[in-house]
């Protein structure tokens, strides 16, 4: 648990903030220009919500545990490629992917590994000038002393919506989506590589049938800017055929009542209703094939 | 004089409990603290302030995409023991009310919603008798 707990607390830790009192706006302001963009027509709250509806990557990395594939750092992005990253987008992107990178190195207690990702990331966050949000210092105290990671993992949870909140302040929200974006597609690349070579294991390739929902939303967030910034179309361009491949993938649902008792004081539901994936071997490789496309467009 | 101090007296009386029940909602902070307060065997996945403006807010939602094959507890915090009047429920992506922590006659302090059916949920936090209108909650996982 605290293996998958870090795992979490390492993506999110690319969202983690202090107060945000202390940021150099002036320095922002320059190192952010060509992100500024006009402010879409969905309100604040809108965008807050949807980015909250993001699920943790911590779920699918109980999966990835439980498949007991062993550690395989050449499904990775390279560390050392952060030089390359030139534009904010391409940072902010980056950031996400390696954010998923520090994660599943650190489920496999990869310690160096893990540190090569921390310096990429602080190298990131430094250039997108949101490095006074990214606490290195306690990330990497964390990453050597994992007790107590449930409270740690909350401390670093809780400031997203701060800095979050900054960024759509400036302007920039879009620089949000952007490092969710990447931190999402890393982990269904991970998935679907983990899939690959798990073949019969029905629960990793239904949970990526399931990407569909999620994927819809991060349509739908880049759809907000696409209109005032043409860098956001691009991205959304560059995912449109994993949209394409995912609209093979059918999710029925069935609805039944749900039925109770009590425990401990707490009251357990237990869910009647179900729903069923249904994606094909071919639906798989197109988005396995898809999702490494547009992986190697984005990571190079 | 025996008016002015009865006056005055009932004045600081009226007014220590007015500060009472409708002291500063620290929602915030009840919502880092209720880590704490979470099921054993979950892990963390987000917490929710509970500031129900004292009274003037009677809704308070989020959404979280719920995976199926995944056990979601739901824990309320306040400041005493039981959860002042908060009642939460959970509906499912088509707004059907999946759960809520009001059965049996009684207000349950937490949740725990066995997932069989993936997407958005809806967790909303409502007010029944309440006299704080503030609290915190907590959402956590396992398989």
């Amino acid at each position: 648990m605290k293996k998958l707990s870090l795992f979490s607390l390492m993506l999110l830790a690319l969202w983690s903030c202090g107060s945000g009192k202390n940021a150099d706006a002036e320095s922002y302001e320059a190192a952010l220009a060509d992100t500024k963009l006009a402010q879409p027509q969905i309100s604040k709250e809108v965008i807050h919500d949807i980015l909250q509806q993001i699920p943790s990557p911590l779920e699918i990395s109980v999966l990835l545990k439980e498949s007991g594939t062993r550690y395989n750092p050449a499904i990775l992005n390279n560390p050392k490629a952060v030089s390359q990253y030139n534009t904010s987008y391409q940072k902010a992107v980056n950031l996400g992917v390696y954010g998923t990178d520090l994660g599943y190195t650190n489920i496999y207690e990869q310690n160096q590994d893990a540190i090569f990702y921390l310096n990429s990331i602080k190298q990131l966050a430094d250039e997108l000038s949101i490095g006074q949000f990214f606490d290195f210092g306690t990330i990497k105290r964390l990453a050597t002393n994992s007790s107590n990671l449930d409270s740690l993992l909350y401390l670093t949870t809780k400031n997203f919506n701060n800095i979050n909140g900054y960024l759509q302040d400036q302007n920039r929200a879009n620089l949000s989506i952007l490092i969710l974006t990447g931190g999402w597609l890393e982990a269904l690349h991970i998935t679907a590589e983990v899939a690959k070579a798990n073949p019969d294991n029905a629960v990793l390739i239904e949970r990526i049938g399931e990407q569909k929902m999620i994927l819809d939303n991060i349509m739908l967030l880049l759809s907000f800017y696409s209109e005032s910034n043409p860098n956001m179309a691009h991205y959304m361009e560059t995912f449109q055929p994993l949209a394409n491949a995912y609209e093979k993938v059918q999710i029925i649902h069935t609805y039944a009542e749900p039925t109770f008792v009590e425990v401990n004081g707490m009251l357990v539901v237990k869910d009647n209703s179900t729903s069923e994936v249904k994606i094909t071997a071919e639906n798989l490789k197109e988005i396995t094939e898809t999702t490494q496309a547009i992986r190697t467009k984005i990571i190079n | 004089m025996k008016r002015i101090f009865a006056t005055f007296g009932f004045l600081a009386i009226f007014v220590l409990a007015a500060n009472t029940a409708f002291a500063q909602c620290s929602a915030s902070d009840m919502a880092d603290n209720c880590i704490t307060q979470m099921s054993d065997g979950f892990n963390f996945v987000k917490s929710f302030p509970i500031d129900g403006e004292k009274g003037a807010k009677n809704k308070i939602e989020y959404s979280y995409v719920f995976a199926k094959g995944t056990e979601y507890a739901i824990n309320i915090c306040t400041t005493g023991e039981a959860p002042d009047g908060i009642i939460v429920s959970l509906y499912d992506s088509n707004r059907r009310q999946v759960t809520t922590n009001q059965a049996n006659g009684k207000l349950f302090k937490g949740v725990v919603y066995n997932c069989n059916s993936t997407g958005i949920y809806y967790i909303t936090f409502t007010f029944k008798d309440s006299n704080a209108f503030c609290g915190g909650s907590v959402l956590g996982f396992r398989r």
